[in-house]
């Protein structure tokens, strides 16, 4: 199927503004009513986003009226130790608990879309218990339970952060699993028989049919897992100690005192990083993209 | 069949309870007879310390100093319910401090390691939350009073009527959103003593602030300063702390305790057991004790200090504020929390609870 | 979908993974608030397992009933709010081209890897009363009296005599402002996944039967995305019932949710036993919606599958 809304060319002179093309009936992309509605909720998402970088540049330490320009919070921010600490913390944890996350999710989604077997509304529910569990039980519940069986101290990083990661990975992976299982309902298990039948195993229809079948359930739930470790405060408060602190806790005790625009520079580092991160990712991809085909 | 899931002491347990929580410890279990390692964690509220105390510490002692913060007591309270994760110097208020020693979960200090005690102010020196000092040596104390904007209330909002009777401030009065304090200072306002238990006292305030309700703007989140800034409220309950923050920020914005008294709030530096570090977190508090030390952090932080020599060092425009160091005819009024028992604790937040459901 | 004993070594070896990890990682610690729920508290610290019913029975009590409907209201009009919005963003994506996806997907999730404290925050700025909201009305109310003014209509004053900011802040409309903002990502992203592999030959014979964009909306897309929706919501509307920080930062003086009395009974409270009773009934309930829902959609899946 061509490329929604780009009519094939066929040797014709490159394509150049079209609007002189017609609309076609599935070509929504193009519609104004769509383009519209996407512009304003991405205007609704990143006025505040704007602001927080804009502000991050305000000369005034509580950040409530501006100021002046200056760059020295971002100095400070950059030369907070501690902040980059758990700046850093953050991000590993959130990177090992998307693979994992992906990973369980992922086979979660398999068992229960493909199987029969005794007690599976039980387990569906269970599944949905990490969703479903206000955060702040959950917390209590990670802190009661690794103080209860002795979970190990005195390990080097990143293994001291193992506690975190744990606990996040057990909240997101039944969101992942959620997201892949929508997408799979809509396979066609003819496709995984005719790999079958023209002998390939097990293990080689589940790496070629229905892998790349879910990749699109992989990668949102993956973004999705990201999200939430990255963002994480309540959870990662009850199971974080001395040495593991990560962004968002950080920034909530800092915060409750003093707005300051340092944390607004924070955050922009953040943001910035991360797209730069996300880029490179996709970039890589692309790649690797071109040079299998 | 009862089990008790309360914490238990040992070394076992030690080990335990604070690798369990942290799993980041970076120093190893403590043996009686090792040398402690040079390190030292400090959990404290953010900014609540002087500019540059951890390195000046640091730099006369070759301890290092990791401080981590948090938010507020009862965050410090449930972290460390379950066992110390890992902290040798913690500072609660002394509401806190009292509920601490009950719960057996401080260390004892030990006197004879604090010389710079004697730099105390005669009235800190002991205490009735902590008789002896046992457990705690003060840091700063403060008042919970109204913050307000000069230009915009007709005369000095001296009295809590003005945030829990009156409608002249209609929509730009903010409460702080700590349940037990607003219904303490309503009790003030009635001119009882907040600390009281009566039940029917306690409801009495409870419809008070009910019908205040629809004149009341929000309950801050610690921000009430940030609120009066903005312009957002025109009053507000704040701790003086925060309001002379942003009066060093904007002239027209003032501190008062009301007449019927305020809250006197004391923070207490303590060792919370089972400390992997006692040794470096007594030498630690010592070294605030001191007076060019203490000087410097109440210098940067500008609450009261309970240390007097540092305060004798400071110049008038701190030592003599009134927003810090409110005259002993305003103190007088003031009363510090006490902590009443796990009963008189639930009646307060079911009482919260009804006010903020009503 | 086939019986386990059918294939029982692949079905073990995908189960086994998710099954410990559940179990151990999350039903156990689970298990551990659970028998808390039924215990008392002694002093400070120490809690007895009674195994009492008096928890329980204190949470269903006529204040905490309240809070929940409340609370549940709330987080239903944020997820409608967030599937009429995402809805179309989702759709977008889905026909952009393919260069453009990850792109647009990129653009909608990046907001939520900022800080939720200082989202917040930033919210605040836009939302109160010298806020930018108000700013660019108020702007905006300049500009007409202006034009008044040159139309000789100034005297009237029409606009009435001074700009009245909108009080966007600290009220319920803040609080669900606030949800819908961070519960948009969990909306598109379930929806993208389940549009995306939607057979758009359906739409394409629907639009050719002679049926309006509106109808092949309707009949056609929205039930195929079924799946796709039914996770959004679910996705979207708990986390939005157990949200504390942003009633607590944005709502008024009437927006207690449910979580924030949890969240008491866990800090200022000091009791544990409460708060994990409270959370287990808000868990009990939107488990046995979910189960519900489970059991009704099972003759839907059959055909789904078909």
């Amino acid at each position: 199927m061509a490329a929604i809304g780009i009519p094939s060319r066929n040797g014709a002179a490159p394509r150049r503004w079209r609007r002189s093309e017609p609309i076609g009936p599935l070509d929504y992309g193009r519609r104004l009513w769509l383009r519209l509605s996407v512009g304003a909720v991405l205007l609704f998402l990143y006025v505040p986003i704007i602001t927080l970088m804009a502000f991050s540049f305000n000369d005034s330490r509580r950040n409530i009226v501006w100021n002046g320009f200056t760059l020295k919070y971002y100095e400070k921010a950059l030369n907070n130790d501690s902040l980059l600490l758990a700046f850093g913390n953050s991000l590993t944890i959130a990177l090992i608990s998307t693979i994992f996350s992906v990973l369980l999710g992922a086979l979660a989604a398999v068992v229960l879309w493909r199987f029969h077997f005794p007690g599976k509304p039980s387990y569906e529910g269970a599944m949905a218990l990490p969703i479903v569990i206000p955060e702040i039980c959950m917390g209590v519940a990670m802190l009661v339970f690794f103080a209860r069986i002795g979970w190990p101290a005195n390990m080097p990083w990143p293994l001291n952060l193992s506690a975190i990661i744990i606990a996040h990975i057990s909240f997101s992976f039944p969101f992942v699993a959620m997201v892949v299982r929508a997408r799979l309902v809509n396979f066609n298990r003819e496709l995984e028989e005719a790999a079958k039948d023209l002998g390939a195993s097990e293990w080689q229809t589940f790496r070629d049919v229905l892998i790349p079948f879910m990749r699109p359930g992989l990668v949102a739930g993956g973004l999705l897992a990201f999200t939430l470790s990255l963002d994480d405060f309540v959870i990662t408060f009850f199971t974080s100690g001395p040495d593991t602190v990560t962004f968002p806790v950080k920034v909530y005790s800092m915060v409750r005192f003093s707005v300051t625009p340092e944390v607004n520079a924070a955050s922009a580092v953040l943001i910035v990083v991360t797209i730069a991160l996300t880029v490179a990712a996709m970039w890589l991809q692309n790649r690797a993209g071109k040079r299998n085909s | 069949m009862t089990i008790h899931l309360g914490r238990r002491f040992g070394r076992r347990s030690f080990l335990a309870g604070s690798g369990a929580v942290a799993a980041g410890l970076a120093f190893g279990p403590r043996f009686a007879h090792a040398a402690e390692e040079k390190r030292l964690n400090f959990y404290n509220w953010d900014t609540y310390i002087g500019e540059s105390t951890l390195d000046d510490f640091n730099g006369a002692t070759g301890i290092e100093v990791k401080m981590d913060l948090y938010a507020d007591n009862d965050e410090l309270f449930a972290k460390l319910k379950e066992g110390n994760p890992g902290y040798d110097v913690i500072v609660p208020t002394n509401d806190f401090v009292e509920r601490m020693i009950e719960a057996k979960m401080l260390e004892e200090i030990d006197h004879s390691k604090i010389p710079n005690k004697v730099n105390l102010d005669p009235n800190f020196q002991d205490t009735n939350f902590d008789p002896g000092r046992k457990h705690s040596m003060p840091y700063m104390w403060g008042t919970i009073g109204i913050g307000y904007r000069k230009s915009r209330v007709d005369s000095v909002p001296d009295s809590w009527k003005w945030l829990y009777d009156s409608d002249r401030y209609a929509g730009k009065i903010a409460l702080l959103a700590d349940g037990s304090t607003c219904i303490q200072m309503g009790l003030k306002y009635m001119g009882h003593s907040l600390n009281a238990t009566d039940p029917a006292l306690i409801a009495k305030v409870e419809e008070m602030i009910i019908r205040q309700k629809p004149h009341i703007k929000t309950f801050a989140e610690d921000n009430g300063q940030d609120l009066l800034l903005s312009g957002e409220v025109d009053l507000t309950m704040e701790w003086n702390g925060d309001i002379l923050q942003v009066m060093a920020e904007d002239d027209d914005i003032g501190y008062a305790v009301p007449q019927e008294g305020g809250l006197l709030w004391q923070d207490c530096l303590c060792i919370p057991k089972g400390a992997p570090h006692p040794e470096n977190a007594h030498a630690f508090i010592n070294y605030i004790l001191d007076a060019e030390a203490g000087a410097a952090i109440a210098d940067f932080i500008q609450y009261a200090t309970a240390n007097q020599a540092a305060k004798d060092l400071l110049p008038p425009e701190y030592s003599e504020n009134p927003a810090i160091f409110p005259p002993d005819s305003v103190t007088a009024k003031c009363e510090a929390s006490l902590y009443l028992g796990t009963d008189h604790v639930r009646m307060m937040d079911e009482a919260w609870t009804r006010i903020l459901a009503a | 979908m086939e019986h386990w004993r059918r294939s029982p070594l692949v079905f073990w070896a995908t189960s086994l993974p998710p099954t410990f990890w559940l179990v151990a990682f999350f039903l156990a610690p689970l298990a551990i608030v659970w028998v808390l729920s039924f215990g008392e508290k002694q002093g400070l610290i120490a809690i007895a397992i009674t195994w009492t019913f008096d928890n329980y029975g204190r949470a269903l009590n006529a204040l905490y009933l309240e809070i929940f409907a409340k609370s549940m209201w709330m987080a239903a009009v944020t997820t409608f709010i967030c599937l009429v919005v995402a809805f179309p963003v989702a759709f977008a994506i889905t026909f952009a081209p393919e260069r453009w996806k990850p792109v647009l997907l990129l653009l909608v999730i990046l907001p939520f890897w900022t800080n939720l404290l200082i989202r917040t925050y930033a919210l605040i700025a836009v939302l109160r009363t010298r806020g930018y909201v108000n700013f660019t009305l108020e702007w905006f109310w300049d500009q007409g009296n202006w034009l008044l003014t040159l139309l000789g209509l100034g005297e009237a004053q029409l606009l009435g005599e001074r700009f009245e900011p909108l009080t966007l802040l600290y009220n319920n409309f803040a609080v669900v402002f606030g949800l819908v903002y961070v519960g948009l990502p969990f909306m598109v992203l379930p929806l993208y996944a389940s549009l995306d592999r939607m057979d758009r030959s359906y739409i394409e014979a629907s639009l050719d039967l002679g049926a309006s964009q509106f109808r092949t909306l309707f009949t056609i897309v929205i039930p195929l995305a079924k799946a796709g929706i039914i996770s959004g919501v679910i996705i979207t509307f708990i986390p939005a019932m157990g949200s504390f920080l942003t009633p607590d930062l944005l709502g008024g003086t009437d927006s207690q949710m449910i979580a924030n009395v949890i969240e008491r009974q866990f800090k200022s409270a000091n009791d544990w036993p409460f708060g994990s009773a409270l959370s287990f009934i808000l868990m009990y309930a939107t488990f046995f919606a979910l189960a519900l829902r489970a059991m009704l959609s099972k003759s839907g899946s059959a055909m789904e599958a078909g």
